[in-house]
């Protein structure tokens, strides 16, 4: 518990950037941790002379932030303007029988966490997914199914 | 006041100030423009859309709560395109709401079993609400004319309720995210307890990970209740009764003197408390006493007949036959075997009649109130400056650019006195805290300092001299305002800084930023209780403090000044009119015989000429048998604390004892004769607040059951068994008259003056048009009076001393800086500093729903904090379970280990939820008047075994 608040706090607190905000704090700890723990709220709110709720307000706001950890491996798949038009829907349906979800979320196994993504800035490579920020171009579901088998994904058989 | 300008809404001419927004200037001049977000003394926020108009040559229909007036402006407000444009705002609104009955013709008509040919389910019926008839919003789409055919359609959120923390019932399925709540409890509480959550459609209220409200940082003042226009924020008790009558009257709790309205219902009980928004001591504020902690009135446990007691058993008797006994008994006692303690919510007509029944009726000089357990807290102001009183209003607060608060625990003691303070901090003022103890203000100050108990005193010294090293000193002023600042300043540079900074274990940096903060302001203002200051030193602080002020220049002048912050209702009131060890009325710091004899004269009567005594010597001298019989009003927590010794054992030591109480409480149990006492809310009269400022109580009902009397009532009947001359006062009114004679500075003081201070408040739109819950009951605003009053039709005194001192100069006075020496045992070899904050972030915590009661319950270690040389010696580690011993109880938790605890200290920081929890669920009828304090005591560390 101890090595996670000490996480915070270094995230926190070294932010390279001048200006420090709420937001710039809540961003360090979201890299850092991939979520938002409550003691990362109590660590922000120190830090940025708020209180909890103020630091809450933003998280909420944000539906990018999330509260419970992530999945060791983040898949997420592009259904922005241009991958829907080449084909982002078929690729989101042959994820969600990869991994087992109906939708968007985290498989029970702790293995993978599954967003939406409305823009990965990749649009001339439409449609795109990125596995732990690594993006995969004109990907097909084929292709998506496939990749996903190398991180374990499938029906829980174990 | 800056020119006036005219803008006309809807043809309607009105004058108003630039820089007001058109709402505001239309709430003033009462005329309605219907609203959902913005409420009065907040920040305009133009979220609802509610209050747009259109400007004759404008663009569009901008929200008149932003739109800045102009001269000449001539505003639309209700002509068919804006209200068009309102009924589809509020379209969108009602489609978040159960909406079925809100547009529904026969809403008037509506019974909650009624069959419904809208098929509206009975959970979505405005009847089933509980703010079903005093619901701003559904007065607003009434005023709209919402009548739809059909309910649009809405779908429950099935959002949980809220119903485990004190005190509030919270139903987000009803909320409108018009995020008043937010902001009275950002913006005027400066809490931040709640916050919005989430965006878009999903946009509601909440707290940091949907915390229960005892986590949050909650203080639990019910300002976001008063505020919401919906039936989300309720108060739990009486939640489904509806008001048949409301009156005004004052808070008996705290010398703030808050303004509330009290709703009744038929049955002539009490059932909810709503802050005044036009009174000026609290601006529609309260806190968790004045706002949950009233409901004793009703109390089944009160006090019905007097009680007499016979062969050693208390049984009911009549009031003749009770007070025939007391008189008859009373006569025995005549002269300095006679003590009266009065009970600090007194009013001033009562604590005059006490004074004046102790002295003529009785021939005695002892009579004090119960609470003042610091007499010394205003002595030294009113020697120095000429009165014993805080100098300034308490909303002036807000203008200072430095306050100091000194010892003193605002948010549990004078709560609403903290709300200036802390929205001053909000808009840039400087906030210093001297205090041992961890308190809520703490969180807000620029400077803390934590002197070691005892030493507080000889930091003062610090200060001060710092305050000259730095060139702070205002020194124009002083030479021309104070006497003898010479021996003042020889007695501050012969200080030795560092060695009071090795006695006080504040460092050299501390004091002097503290005395750079505050002398260098432009107005600091300074507020002080005497909470746990040694008594020897006591006198000598408040001549340190006043000190302060004087050198720094910060009295008479608004916006600084010097604030003792009282404990009682009407301390204030109490010391005026002479109810007070050794001071007669209205004759201030003279004790002498030429003063007695002023007042014989006046009076018409022999006064005793025997020094008095206090509460504390007045018990000490029942335990000694030196006084034999008593008058005890009301009961008090002093008496049972330990802070006046064992004042229950003293009082079992005197031969007649009679109590006045509202309840059987343990002082009445051991008494020979007890009279039923009315509660504040069944009497006439006036509380001077600590502001100086006089304000009328009403009677709001007659006592439900049984034969309460007030204190004015049984001492006219005493003394006329007495034949004792001048208590044949037909009304509260007529003693009012009388102390006006007496006391000079309530001369000119009346009811009908009081009367002539009120003024009718314009209600915008006329008595049907939708208002926020505090403006509900406004019909006239009660301005009292703050006293001195310059004659007959003389306005009052918001601020003293603006034109010098009453005798000319102020007296600096030269305390002897100094601190006590060891006056620990060695067994009990360290202070225990308790706190209490709203919000610990750092402390592991759960809170439970406890099984039988369904309330939150606050589960967790509490942090014993100390020294690391300390642990050693106490074999102590880190994290070891110990427990806290005091003479007074103990306190079990885990031991950590901080270097910044000052040696000798041990500190524990408890959560105000708790203090809440144990409130809410104390089987005591009026535990709010009990609510104990923060005492640094000496104390022991031992390891509990594991």
């Amino acid at each position: 518990m101890d090595g996670l608040k000490e996480r915070i706090r270094k995230a926190v607190h070294n932010q390279p950037q001048p200006t420090v905000t709420i937001l710039s704090s809540l961003l360090a700890v979201e890299d850092e941790l991939g979520y938002i723990p409550p003691e990362a709220v109590d660590e922000v709110a120190g830090f940025n002379r708020a209180t909890i709720n103020d630091v809450w307000a933003v998280v909420s706001f944000y539906p990018n932030f999330r509260t419970t950890p992530p999945g060791q491996h983040r898949v997420e798949v592009c259904w922005g303007p241009s991958c829907h038009l080449v084909g982002a829907m078929p690729v989101i349906a042959a994820v969600l029988e990869a991994v087992g979800l109906p939708a968007e979320g985290d498989t029970p196994d702790g293995r993978l966490s599954l967003r939406y993504n409305t823009c990965l800035g990749a649009c001339a490579q439409a449609p795109v997914m990125s596995i732990d920020h690594h993006l995969i171009g004109r990907i097909t579901p084929e292709q998506a199914r496939n990749r996903l088998a190398d991180y374990g994904a499938g029906p829980a058989t174990e | 006041m800056p020119d006036d300008i005219t803008i006309a809404i809807d043809g309607v001419e009105i004058k108003t100030q630039p820089g007001k927004m058109v709402l505001d200037a239309a709430v003033d001049a009462g005329i309605y423009i219907p609203y959902l977000c913005y409420h009065p003394g907040m920040k305009p926020f133009a979220a609802c859309r509610m209050c747009v108009v259109s400007v004759e040559g404008g663009r569009g229909y901008p929200a008149a709560c932003t739109l800045p007036v102009q001269d000449g402006m001539r505003i639309r407000s209700e002509a068919q395109d804006v209200n068009e444009l309102r009924r589809s705002v509020m379209q969108m609104l009602i489609a978040e709401h159960p909406n079925g009955c809100l547009t529904c013709h026969r809403i008037d008509i509506c019974g909650p079993s009624d069959v419904c040919l809208r098929h509206v389910s009975v959970n979505d019926r405005c009847v089933t609400c509980p703010k079903n008839e005093r619901c701003e919003f559904k007065d607003t789409v009434r005023y709209l004319g919402m009548e739809l055919e059909s309910p649009l359609n809405y779908t429950y959120k099935q959002i949980p309720l809220e119903v485990a923390d004190p005190f509030y019932d919270r139903d987000y399925n009803l909320c409108i995210a018009c995020g008043r709540c937010v902001r009275a409890c950002e913006e005027i509480r400066g809490d931040n307890a709640i916050c919005f959550t989430e965006r878009s459609g999903k946009a509601l209220v909440g707290t940091s990970f949907g915390s229960s409200l005892l986590e949050s940082g909650c203080e639990f003042c019910g300002a976001c209740i008063d505020v919401c226009p919906v039936g989300a924020l309720v108060e739990r008790s009486h939640k489904w009764e509806k008001p048949r009558t409301v009156e005004r009257t004052v808070c008996p709790h705290c010398p703030v003197g808050c303004q509330l309205n009290l709703e009744l219902n038929g049955g002539g009980e009490l059932i909810r408390v709503v802050p005044e928004y036009n009174s000026p001591a609290n601006r529609g504020q309260a806190c968790f006493k004045g706002k949950f902690g009233l409901e004793f009135v009703n109390s089944r446990e009160r006090l019905q007949q007097p009680l007499i007691r016979r062969d050693g058993v208390l049984v009911e008797t009549s009031w003749d036959e009770a007070l025939d006994y007391v008189a008859g008994r009373l006569a025995d006692y005549r002269g300095d075997s006679f003590a009266l303690l009065a009970s600090p919510n007194g009013t001033n007509e009562e604590h005059y009649l006490a004074q004046k029944f102790s002295r003529v009726a009785m021939d005695s000089n002892n009579v004090d109130l119960t609470s003042n357990l610091q007499p010394e807290l205003t002595t030294a102001l009113e020697q120095t400056l000429g009165h014993g009183a805080a100098t300034n209003p308490l909303w002036q607060l807000e203008q200072a650019g430095c306050i100091l608060v000194f010892n003193s625990n605002l948010t549990e003691d004078n709560n609403v006195a903290g709300v200036p303070i802390k929205r001053a901090v909000q808009n840039g003022a400087e906030l210093v805290v001297i205090d041992p103890r961890e308190v809520e203000l703490t969180r807000y100050a620029h400077c803390w300092l934590r002197p070691a108990p005892g030493t507080e005193l000889l930091l003062l010294g610090g200060i001060l001299r710092e305050v000259l090293d730095q060139g702070l000193e205002n020194s124009q002023w002083v030479e021309a305002h104070c006497e003898d600042p010479a021996t003042l300043r020889y007695y501050l540079r012969i200080l030795d800084l560092d060695e009071i900074a090795g006695i006080t274990g504040v460092s050299r940096d501390g004091m002097a930023e503290a005395a750079r903060r505050f002398g260098g302001a432009d107005n600091a203002a300074l507020c002080y209780a005497l909470d746990n200051i040694p008594p020897d030193l006591a006198r000598d602080c408040v001549s340190a403090l006043v000190d302060l002020a004087l050198l720094t220049g910060n009295v008479g002048k608004p916006g600084a000044g010097i604030y003792p912050m009282r404990q009682g209702a009407n301390e204030q009131g109490a010391w005026d009119v002479g109810c007070w060890a050794n001071r007669l009325p209205g004759r201030g710091a003279r004790r002498n015989e030429s003063a007695r004899r002023e007042l014989e004269e006046l009076l018409n009567c022999p006064l005793p000429t025997n020094p008095g005594l206090g509460v504390a010597a007045t018990l000490e001298a029942a335990g000694t048998g030196r006084v034999k019989a008593m008058l005890l009003v009301g009961d008090s927590p002093n008496l049972g604390n330990g802070r006046l010794g064992d004042g229950l054992a003293a009082l079992q030591n005197l031969d007649f004892l009679v109590v006045m109480d509202t309840f059987l409480s343990a002082p009445a149990r051991l008494a020979e004769v007890v009279l039923p006492r009315a509660t504040f809310a069944e009497k006439d009269g006036t509380y001077t607040n600590l502001e100086r400022r006089v304000q009328r109580i009403r009677p709001v009902f007659r006592p439900r059951r049984g034969e309460a009397q007030p204190e004015q009532w049984v001492f006219g009947q005493l003394a006329r068994r007495l034949d004792a001359p001048g208590f044949e006062h037909p009304s509260a009114a007529a003693v009012m008259d009388e102390i006006a004679q007496v006391v000079p500075a309530y001369a000119g003081l009346s009811y009908a003056r009081l009367e002539a201070e009120s003024a009718l408040v314009l209600r915008s739109g006329g008595l049907e048009s939708p208002k926020p819950t505090q403006m509900l009951y406004t019909g006239r605003e009660h301005r009292g009076l703050q006293w001195p009053v310059a004659g007959e039709s003389g306005a009052g005194t918001p601020v003293l001393y603006l034109d010098g001192f009453p005798s000319g100069k102020a007296d600096l006075i030269a305390p002897q800086f100094r601190a006590p020496q060891d006056i620990l045992e060695a067994e009990y070899p360290a202070w225990f500093v308790p706190g209490r904050v709203l919000l610990q972030r750092d402390r592991e915590m759960q809170v439970e729903i406890e099984a039988d009661s369904n309330l939150n319950r606050i589960v967790r270690d509490e942090l014993v904090e100390l020294n690391p040389a300390d642990a050693a010696a106490w074999s102590v580690a880190e994290g070891d379970a110990v427990e806290v011993q005091t003479r007074q109880g103990r306190l079990a938790g885990l031991a950590r280990l901080d270097a910044a605890i000052p040696p000798g200290t041990v500190a524990a920081t408890i959560l105000f939820g708790q203090l809440v929890v144990d409130l809410q669920n104390s089987p005591e009828p009026d535990p709010m008047s009990r609510t104990p304090g923060l005492d640094i005591l000496p104390a022991r560390v031992v390891k509990r075994d594991a």
